[in-house]
Parts: structure tokens; C-alpha cells; sequence
């Protein structure tokens, strides 16, 4: 992407001025909604008299064309039939827009003759006007501190920073959503759509160059030019984390995606070979993405293998410490110096002061709980330090101090901030489901990695693990 | 030495994409790739005599522009010892091929040492991918590769940390590490060869695939000892 092409998608991105052009009251002026809270001055541009007194009515100024905005518009979104779409686009390129997206859909991905040619025509014209076009067949453009979104529904505010870039507009919308209830602050996302002018590689180079996001994540079906994105992706995934998670993986998804954003499927084993060589990380769910992300952004970076656990019962440290052992990690024997730290509050009979630690009913208020992690992270023999959390166990036994779990949560942050190793906290589905969701909520609110399962819990330190010592070779950190 | 524009033009100029073994080694060795080298005999006492320079035991293979898969038709031979079993052989191949292989131009047989024994059989390849371009395959031979698909891949060019990983991806590495009468593979020669298929696929965009097929892979060196380079369509 040149440099004028760069500055205009910024423009696009921190718009002044934006115009939707085409929203209609069928579908509730969901582009009209989408913008409404910017920090942006917004036009309709809308020639239906049925659809006009609505768009009146929210006291958006409507228009007949782009060329009749007074102003320079800066971000363009466009819901106008497919036949339509050029003449759109002429507009936005005669009117120096910065960026336009087409959620307007019905192009290559029909693999129909008419979408194929009205495509070939949408890419002859943006790339003679070196045009930046998002799309088309796209959710558009999320960026969470100037209030332009996938949807209406998306949180915006100050402080994000991952960057996210998808193939599905769906997967941009609510990978937003989901992350704001997984304690993550999305910045920017990206749905790409058929990206025919601003390519996967051009947005992975896009993503990299901003200072705003640490972390980058995506999910992608395919991409035009392989050689392209191989090569961006090794010079971005060593500035920063790239998360990918690739749809179309076996021959029955590889179809759905050619059918869904016209993309020719990829042979996953060289997807695979690309993430391991560059230093990505692969995951193989919206879950393991979420989790992943947790275990880069709150965890402190770490290469070694060695667990300190604190579980509450016996069940769960047999099963926690599977999970962890499953993913080449291991859970070592304490020093004799930790052993007799813990000895004296671990007291229960049928407990274990051992690693994992099997609490049991030993722990009996914060305090104690601080006293034990301090224990686990002392030891020279741990790397990572993480507590089981069945929170109906331990909240009957807080209750008697007169304490609850967010007290439990503040003791967890305070030990977070004073320890020199990762921390996580897993809080299983052995539970009220209910209570559970809001424990979890509370816990990555407060900035700590919460796993929802054994597995995701190992799994996404693992992958962490594996990340931060690729980076290492690579000598690059 | 031919380098691989006269070979690949005069392959085109014969309406040919894929390489002759002969072809495809000298490719290798002009990049210093330890390879068998073949000798193409056209009659049985040429061949004695080759190999009797040689030393024995020898490889006989069919030389035919038209036959990439030799061992198919009956024109793979290993093992040879003697004089007396070259000329057994030489004929013998002859006739079958020209029976499997119907209409076949045969150039006549190729002579060459047998890879010496105790190397672990491995296989490297190269494929253009139509999203990635030139990507690298590494695998054990045999088998493993066959059977298993046992293969690490990484997208040209591989630096020297993909080169080291994607042998050791691969579930069968151990076998590369040493067991009963195997010594440990050379690592160093292994992942030099890998660099060098590299730089051979990145710079030259006319090959389309490439196999050298088996590898045989020492304490102190590795050699290919058959191969073949096929070119792209156009």
C-alpha cells in the first residue's frame, strides 16, 4: 500500500465527515445507527422518498449525491444495490473520499457470471484511481475511540489496542462484542469482505504500522496473493503478536468458503507451515482466540514449562494437572523450603501442600490465598503460576470472614501486581453457570486471565509459551 | 557444466517439461548438491566397462525422456556386483521396458554407484503454489512418506531456523537421531541441502516441482541419489 493510499485510509479510519450512502428503513437505518455516536459529522445520502423522513427524523442532514456534501467526506459506507455500486464509487473517487465500504454484497462470491463481471469492473476502476475500497460484501469498519462500528451493538471508547482484521463480517462484529465481555479491548476491526482493492496483506501491513495495537488477530478464509501476506506476516509477527484463525481447514469447509467470500481454498497444511515459520500463533477457535488473546495481553511474557497450581479439591488437581501435562507442560515437585512454607496453612486432612496444591478447606480468606500463591511463586522450581477457582467451594468458606469473591478478586489483582511470573486463573463449568460467567467477568475486568476450562487454560498457555519462544529464536526479543 | 537455462531450454526445445534424472542431477551438482552420478551407457560392454571404473556395486536405470516413473516399467536395478550380472541385466531391462513402456524412446541405461549403506532415507521436494509460490516439503523416504505422509512443509525461501524446525516437526525424526545400526544424521549437511533446494526454487521460477527421491542422509554426508525436476507449463 502506497503512502497516499496509507494516509487516506487513515483519514478514512479518524474521519471528519462521514456519508452513508443508501441505508434504509427496512433494515432499520443500521448504518446510519452504526455511526450515530462518532466523533463525526455524519450525511445521509438517500434519493427514496420512502426512506428520507426517517433519516430526517434522527436529524441527519440527507443529501442527493456525495458530490452535494459542502464538505470533504473522509468515510464512505455504502448500501446500495449491486447494479448501483459504481456509479457510487465514481462519486466517491471524483469527490476525493478517503476510504469507502460496500456492505452492498451479490459480486465474486455468487460465482455467478453478472457479480463475477460487476467485480472485475469495481477493481478496474479502484485500482486506475488508486481508490480505497473496504469490501465489497463487508461489515465495514470498526475503531473503537472515534465511534464508527460493524454495528450499533459494538462498545466504543477510549484504550483498545488489538487490531482485528476478518474475511467473515460476522466474525468482525462479534469478535468485538465477545472480546468486551472477555475483559479484551478491541481497537479496530476490520471486515474485509471480498477485499478486492485493500487486501489481507495490505490490512495485515495496516494493523502492524499502528501504534495503537499490541495484539493482532484475524479470521481469514483465504487470500489473493499468498506470497504477499507470507511476507508481511514474517516482518509483522516480529514487531507483534498475530492470532490466526483460519476457516475452510478441511475439503467440506474449503467449499463453504469459496461459496461464502469467493476466495479458492488453501491447503492447510501450508497455512500451518506459514503461522509455524513466521511465529505466529494458530488457533482453531473464536474460544482458543479469545482465550489466547487473554494469555498475551494480561499474562506476563514467559518461555518455561513449569506449573504452580493451586487447586481446591482433589478432583480437580488430578484433572488440571492432565491438562496441563497434555500440552508439554509440567507441574514439578516444590523445594523443601516451599514444602515447609506450606505445610502450616495447607492443614487439612486429604489436602496436599504438594504441587498442585490441593487446598481443600484451607482456604479460609484472602489472606490465605495471597499467603499460598506467594508460596507457589517463590519457589524456584515454577515458571507460571495458576489457581483453580471452583468459586461455590470457596466463596461458603470467604462468607465466614465475612469475605466474597471480589474481595478474592481484589487479593488476586494485588498478587498479580506484585508477581514476577504469569498468572491465571481457571474457573471450570463445575458450577452455577450464571454465577460462573459473572466470577469470569469480574476476574478479566480486573485484568487477570481467566480460562473457562482445563483445557483452554493449558492450551492457551501453551500456545503463549510456544509464541514467546519462537520469538526467541528468531532473536527478535 | 550446463546450467539449468540450457538444460530447461533444450528440454523445451524437445516440447519436454520434465528433466531426465541425468538432467536433473546436473542441475543439483552445478549447486553443489552431493548427488550419484549417472552414466549413460547404450550397450551391455559399455556399461561393464562403466562400471568397472565405478567400482561395484552399481545402479542400472533406464534413460528415457518419455518414462518418469523407471521403477514402473521395469527400469530400476540395484545392487548390481559383477560384469557377468551387467549383462544379464542390461538386456533384460531393455526388453522389459520396451514391453511396459510401449513406444518409449530409450536413450539406452544409465550406470551408477550404488549409495553406500547406512543412510537414512529421506525425501525434499518443491511444489509452486498457486497462493504461496515456491514451497519446500521435507520427509522421511519410503513409507513414511507414502503411507504416513509423514512431511513438514515451509514457503520458500527457508531461512536457517525453518530448515532446522521442519526436520525436526517431522514424527519420525528420531530416526535421524541415531537407532540400532544407524548412525545420526548430519544435520548440518541436511539443512544445507534444504537451503540450497531454496535458493534453487526461488531463483529459478521455471520449475514448477522438484523431488529428490531418496535422500540418503549419513553421519558424515548426504546424498541424492535420484531425482527429478519438472518445469512449468509455460
Amino acid at each position: 500500500m502506497d503512502k497516499e493510499r496509507k494516509a487516506n485510509l487513515d483519514r478514512a479510519l479518524n474521519p471528519k465527515v462521514i456519508a452513508v450512502v443508501g441505508d434504509k428503513k427496512i433494515t432499520d437505518y443500521m448504518w446510519l445507527k452504526s455511526v450515530k455516536d462518532a466523533k463525526a459529522k455524519v450525511y445521509s445520502v438517500q434519493i427514496d422518498e420512502n426512506d428520507i423522513p426517517g433519516i430526517e427524523e434522527m436529524g441527519i442532514d440527507n443529501r442527493k449525491s456525495i458530490s452535494d456534501i459542502p464538505e470533504q467526506v473522509d468515510y464512505a459506507i455504502i448500501a446500495v444495490p449491486r447494479p448501483v455500486l459504481p456509479f457510487i464509487l465514481a462519486d466517491c473517487i471524483k469527490n476525493n473520499v478517503g476510504a469507502a465500504a460496500a456492505f452492498t454484497s451479490g459480486f465474486a462470491e455468487t460465482g455467478e457470471p453478472e457479480g463475477i463481471e460487476l467485480q472485475e469492473k469495481i477493481i478496474q476502476m479502484t485500482s486506475e484511481a488508486n481508490f480505497n475500497l473496504v469490501g465489497p460484501n463487508c461489515m465495514c469498519m470498526y475503531h473503537a475511540k472515534v465511534g464508527i462500528r460493524n454495528t450499533a451493538d459494538q462498545w466504543i471508547g477510549e484504550g483498545g489496542n488489538i487490531g482485528f482484521m476478518s474475511n467473515s463480517g460476522t466474525h468482525a462484529t462479534n469478535f468485538v462484542i465477545r472480546a468486551r465481555s472477555n475483559g479484551l479491548y478491541p481497537a479496530k476491526s476490520i471486515s474485509m469482505g471480498n477485499s478486492i482493492s485493500i487486501d489481507q496483506g495490505d490490512w495485515l501491513e495496516y494493523l502492524g504500522d499502528d501504534p495503537d495495537i499490541e495484539v493482532i488477530g484475524m479470521y481469514i478464509e483465504g487470500t489473493r496473493d499468498g506470497r504477499k501476506f507470507f511476507e508481511t506476516l514474517r516482518e509483522v509477527a516480529q514487531k507483534k503478536p498475530v492470532v490466526i484463525w483460519k476457516g475452510g481447514q478441511t475439503k467440506e469447509g474449503a467449499r463453504a468458503a469459496a461459496s461464502h467470500t469467493g476466495h479458492l481454498a488453501s491447503d492447510m497444511a501450508l497455512w500451518d507451515a506459514m503461522i509455524r515459520q513466521t511465529g505466529a500463533i494458530r488457533v482453531d477457535t473464536q474460544d482458543e482466540l479469545m482465550d489466547t488473546m487473554k494469555a498475551l495481553l494480561m499474562m506476563k511474557p514467559f518461555t518455561g514449562e513449569n506449573m504452580g497450581i493451586i487447586a481446591q479439591t482433589g478432583g480437580q488437581s488430578v484433572l488440571v494437572s492432565d491438562a496441563f501435562g497434555s500440552e508439554e507442560l509440567k507441574v514439578p515437585a516444590l523445594t523443601e523450603t516451599t514444602h515447609e512454607r506450606l505445610r502450616p496453612i495447607v492443614t487439612v486432612v486429604g489436602g496436599s501442600y504438594k504441587n498442585p496444591l490441593d487446598v481443600s478447606g484451607s482456604l479460609t480468606s484472602v489472606e490465605r490465598a495471597t499467603e499460598m500463591l506467594n508460596g507457589l511463586h517463590d519457589d524456584p522450581n515454577t515458571d507460571i503460576i495458576v489457581m483453580e477457582s471452583s468459586i461455590g467451594f470457596i466463596q461458603r468458606r470467604l462468607e465466614k470472614q465475612g469475605q466474597g469473591l471480589d474481595t478474592l478478586i481484589e487479593g488476586l489483582k494485588s498478587f498479580q501486581e506484585s508477581s514476577k511470573k504469569p498468572f491465571g486463573v481457571i474457573a471450570t463449568w463445575n458450577q452455577n453457570e450464571g454465577e460462573l460467567a459473572d466470577f469470569r467477568k469480574k476476574v478479566s475486568d480486573a485484568g487477570i486471565a481467566v480460562f473457562p476450562t482445563f483445557q483452554a487454560g493449558a492450551g492457551a498457555i501453551r500456545k503463549v509459551r510456544d509464541y514467546y519462544r519462537k520469538q526467541e529464536t528468531l532473536g527478535t526479543k | 557444466m550446463s546450467s539449468f537455462a540450457d538444460i530447461s531450454s533444450t528440454a523445451r526445445a524437445e516440447n519436454r517439461v520434465i528433466l531426465t534424472e541425468q538432467e536433473s542431477k546436473t542441475v543439483l551438482k552445478a549447486i553443489n548438491i552431493p548427488i550419484t552420478e549417472p552414466v549413460l551407457a547404450t550397450n551391455s560392454k559399455e556399461a561393464a566397462n562403466i562400471s568397472s571404473d565405478m567400482g561395484f556395486p552399481v545402479a542400472l536405470k533406464i534413460a528415457s525422456q518419455d518414462i518418469t516413473h523407471k521403477s514402473d516399467v521395469g527400469g530400476v536395478r540395484l545392487g548390481i556386483d559383477s560384469q557377468e550380472e551387467i549383462a544379464e541385466v542390461f538386456d533384460q531391462m531393455i526388453n522389459t521396458v520396451k514391453k511396459e513402456a510401449k513406444g518409449s524412446s530409450i536413450d539406452g541405461i544409465t550406470v551408477q554407484p550404488m549409495a553406500p549403506p547406512g543412510g537414512v532415507e529421506v525425501i525434499i521436494g518443491v511444489t509452486r503454489d498457486h497462493q504461496f509460490g515456491p514451497v519446500i516439503m521435507f520427509g522421511l523416504g519410503g513409507i513414511a512418506v507414502e503411507i504416513l505422509q509423514d512431511v513438514s512443509f515451509r514457503i520458500a525461501p527457508l531461512t536457517p531456523v525453518d530448515a532446522e524446525e521442519m526436520i525436526k516437526e517431522i514424527k519420525g525424526y528420531k530416526m535421524l537421531t541415531g537407532y540400532r545400526s544407524f548412525k545420526p544424521a548430519n544435520m548440518d549437511k541436511l539443512k544445507d541441502l534444504l537451503l540450497k533446494v531454496s535458493d534453487l526454487a526461488m531463483q529459478e521460477s521455471e520449475i514448477s516441482e522438484m523431488d529428490l527421491n531418496p535422500v540418503f542422509a549419513y553421519e558424515n554426508e548426504v546424498v541424492a541419489a535420484d531425482a527429478r525436476i519438472i518445469l512449468t507449463d509455460s
